[in-house]
């Protein structure tokens, strides 16, 4: 079995490699191994597409009856939709009404933001950095420092703030308004949001229609749909335009060009760390990583126990030691809870009724047959259970 | 009672004992394997009854819903500063133990979990779902109408692009959890989004849809049409149960084979274009920066992959005798297609075998592998690399960073490689330059 299904991988292998070609030279058929899907390529991803055929699509079955007519939900109101749908788009289209200046921006981010971001959003506390980052471009537009690789310790890191990396600034707006302040998203009023998105423009020196940024500056929405973030042209593919989505497809149709892909090499592969030495370099953790939570642990023991403060010990003992009786009177103990049984348990008084607890009665053993329970913890038992029986006014 | 059987229970001092003995006769049992020994240690926990055999159980539904064994307490997702914003576990990410995963669905507590603003809660009563954009008919739905159309339940894997990234440049965790933990792979039911939007009509003009979430980081991202009409889905539905809070409770939308970031949680709105929106989350974040200079936008799919999950850090083979006869496991998955096989080296790389798949072998799910491996308590470089039905060959290290280089975070796809030591310990290593 090992051996067959050796020889169908390979051959599904050379297979996969040339769609044209057919599978042949052995008698099983490749379309019975399992994982082996009729598929075309052609998905925007750069991957196959399977088909839905006979209400078969890969491993799965489907029904093939119509849904034609499904028809559950209702139409949304015109006020609902406006609701909700207060997205923006880079042209602006969305934007709402609303102005606020860099200078009324500033006075909330000291209040509201500057606790997580650093002051003048410069970062420093852990949270994204907004601003800062040298915006240099070079002969081909392209942001010098976003070219940074930290190939060795110790080199520079590309940093990725509003103006170095961010290629929209209409994100900035929505996503002040619906996503921050942190703790306490969407109470920022549109005006505080131009305010905001004005001041963290202007912190990172951004010019507006030629129009540097003072702090009496006023962003409205006009105003902030003709930002060009420096970062604009730094993203491929081209997703805009009616072409997008055909650039997309023809982007990941080559993988090995635009992403990175490996090959099959099955013996004396050269130089698999391609350091010039047929030898692999091994590259060990220089400092591990150990901070976890919770902490590794891997043994199969008991949990420390953790003690419930909300059941009494006297319940605990009774749960112990006599609720497998008491809990029904299907065994002929008075079932805890059951008022009428209990009390005439109780017109014994409660000294016989603890005696009895002690000493057993009926089919009752001793002490519930604990040995180990003391005169003490038998009378809070008692007490737990004839508590829990009385009736309720 | 049998008062020949001891109830009380093992000692750690006569565990030791009997481990003691019994591996100073393990050459002696080796070659009387078939007969009863008379020179072995007689192990107590076969000699004595045990506790849970001599007392009653616990009561049939004390647990109505049902925990895992008390003894299972150490198998939890986990998480690291590292992967946070100061160490705010608002905006950060748990990982599912690979370690301990068995098949190919996980269990919804181990489901890897990411959140921008905290786990939200939702009211499912309150719960509304709109579409709208360039569709003819526009829609309101409640989880309840959402659940009368046509179900479908197909099992992927969900995976967070950044999934590897601490490890761009050179290995840092000595953990498979950590490694690669940040996926899952579960039974998916909801409803084919095509379903609904044959109903709606969509209008010829429309090329993206932007999803959005209600949790306060009011998530959302944008999708081109061609997946969209494909096999994108709404869920509610988690291995035989309702979303799990931390899995968008009770909908979130689920895009087979993509970023888990796009499969958007807590979903509140779908609404149709002719434009990308260029939300936060696929502009100034999952944007992989390449070497250039640029960044990869719309960077959907998660290439093929795989890692070997036994031996690993956590479960190393320490235990193994030389000549002993042992399976080698691990995990691949592809978001472009369905795994078609993984080889696996001993010698970091040189030479390659062929290892088995075993199990379910479904398309954008985890597939396992196999390989019957004699230890010669040698140290070894040990990796595993996976290809797919669309042509995808797992990359190196350096096969990677050469396109990229090692500034991108996300869609970390490059083989990886665990050292094992003679005395068999696993060690997290990579092979590069």
């Amino acid at each position: 079995m090992f051996k067959l299904d050796h020889k169908l991988m390979v051959a599904g292998v050379a297979l996969a490699l040339s769609s044209t070609l057919l599978f042949g030279g052995s008698s099983a058929d490749s379309s019975t191994l399992p994982g082996k899907y009729s598929s075309q390529p052609g998905a925007i991803d750069g991957g196959v597409i399977y088909p839905r055929k006979d209400g078969v699509h890969t491993a799965y079955r489907y029904n093939e009856q119509s849904t034609k007519g499904v028809n559950f939900g209702r139409l949304p109101t015109a006020n609902e939709i406006a609701a909700w749908d207060v997205d923006a788009l880079p042209d602006g289209t969305g934007l709402p009404e609303g102005e606020g200046s860099v200078e009324e921006g500033d006075e909330l981010f000291e209040t509201q933001c500057a606790s997580c971001h650093g002051d003048f959003g410069g970062g420093g506390n852990g949270y994204p950095q907004l601003t800062g980052g040298n915006q240099s471009k070079d002969e081909n537009g392209v942001i010098i420092t976003l070219k940074n690789q930290r190939l060795q310790p110790g080199m520079a890191a590309p940093t990725r703030t509003i103006g170095t990396y961010w290629p929209k600034a209409t994100t900035l707006f929505t996503y002040i308004r619906d996503a921050m302040p942190y703790a306490t998203p969407k109470s920022l009023s549109a005006n505080d949001t131009y305010a905001l998105t004005a001041y963290i423009l202007a912190q990172n020196q951004i010019v507006i229609d030629g129009e540097k940024m003072t702090d009496e500056y006023v962003l409205n929405a006009e105003k902030l749909a003709k930002v060009v973030l420096p970062n604009n042209n730094g993203f491929y593919p081209n997703i805009d335009g009616p072409e997008g989505p055909a650039n997309v497809k023809a982007f990941f149709a080559d993988r090995a060009k635009n992403i990175g892909s490996g090959t099959r090499c099955m013996s004396n592969c050269k130089d698999p760390g391609m350091d010039g030495k047929t030898e692999a370099t091994v590259m060990k953790i220089g400092y591990e990583m150990k901070d976890v939570v919770p902490p590794y642990a891997y043994a199969r023991d008991l949990p420390p126990e953790v003690d419930d403060k909300s059941v009494s010990k006297a319940e605990k003992l009774y749960n112990a030691n006599c609720k497998v009786c008491h809990t029904t009177d299907a065994m002929g103990a008075p079932a805890v809870g059951d008022e009428e049984a209990w009390h005439s348990v109780m017109a014994k008084g409660f000294d016989k009724v603890l005696y009895n607890a002690v000493n057993g009665i009926g089919g009752m053993p001793a002490k519930g047959g604990n040995e180990d329970l003391t005169p003490s913890e038998i009378r809070d038992i008692v007490k737990f259970m004839t508590d829990s029986s009385k009736k309720k006014h | 009672m049998n008062q020949e059987f001891e109830t009380e229970e093992l000692t750690s001092v006569s565990r030791r004992d009997f481990f003691k003995k019994t591996a100073t006769v393990s050459a002696a049992a080796a070659a009387a394997i078939l007969a009863p020994s008379t020179v072995l240690a007689d192990d107590p926990a076969i000699m004595h009854h045990p506790k849970w055999g001599t007392t009653l159980g616990a009561e049939i539904n004390a647990n109505p819903y049902g925990f895992p064994s008390k003894y299972e307490h150490n198998v939890v997702r986990r998480t690291s500063a590292l992967m946070s914003s100061a160490g705010d576990m608002h905006a950060a990410i748990s990982m599912t133990p690979l370690h301990e995963q068995k098949g190919i669905i996980t269990p919804n507590g181990l489901h890897f979990t990411r959140t921008h603003n905290g786990v939200a809660h939702v009211d499912p009563n309150e719960y509304r779902l709109m579409i709208h954009g360039l569709v003819e008919k526009p829609i309101v739905l409640t989880l309840e109408q959402l659940k009368r159309y046509p179900s479908e339940s197909k099992i992927h894997f969900v995976e967070c692009p950044s999934n590897g990234a601490a490890e761009w440049k050179g290995p840092q965790f000595n953990s498979v959890q950590f490694v690669r933990g940040m996926m899952s792979c579960t039974e998916w039911t909801g409803v084919r989004l095509k379903t609904i939007l044959d109903e709606l009509g969509l209008k010829p003009e429309a090329k993206w849809m932007l999803a959005e979430g209600s949790d306060g980081s009011e998530m959302s991202r944008t999708l081109p049409i061609e997946k969209v009409l494909d096999d994108v889905m709404i869920v509610y539905g988690q291995n035989g149960e309702a979303l799990r809070n931390e899995q968008g409770y009770p909908v979130r939308l689920l895009a087979p084979g993509w970023e888990a970031n796009l499969c958007v949680k807590w979903l509140k709105r779908l609404e149709f274009g002719d434009k990308p929106w260029y939300a936060k989350e696929e502009t100034s974040k999952y944007t992989a920066l390449t070497a250039s200079g640029k960044a990869i936008q719309h960077f959907y799919a998660l290439e093929t992959n795989s890692i070997i999950t036994s031996p690993c850090p956590e479960i190393p083979w320490t235990d193994l005798k030389v000549g002993d006869l042992v399976e080698i496991e691990g995990l691949a998955w592809t978001g472009h297609g369905t795994v078609s096989g993984v080889d696996i080296t001993f010698d970091g790389g040189k030479n390659w075998v062929e290892a088995n798949l075993k199990g379910l072998v479904l398309p954008k799910a985890w597939t396992r592998f196999s390989y019957m491996y004699r230890y010669e308590g040698k140290p070894l470089l040990l990796a595993s690399r996976s290809y797919d039905d669309s042509d995808n060959v797992q990359p190196t290290v350096n096969q990677e960073k050469k396109v990229v280089g090692v500034e991108g975070v996300y869609h970390r796809n490059a083989i990886h490689t665990w050292a094992v030591n003679a005395k068999g310990e696993v060690n997290n290593v990579q092979i590069r330059s």
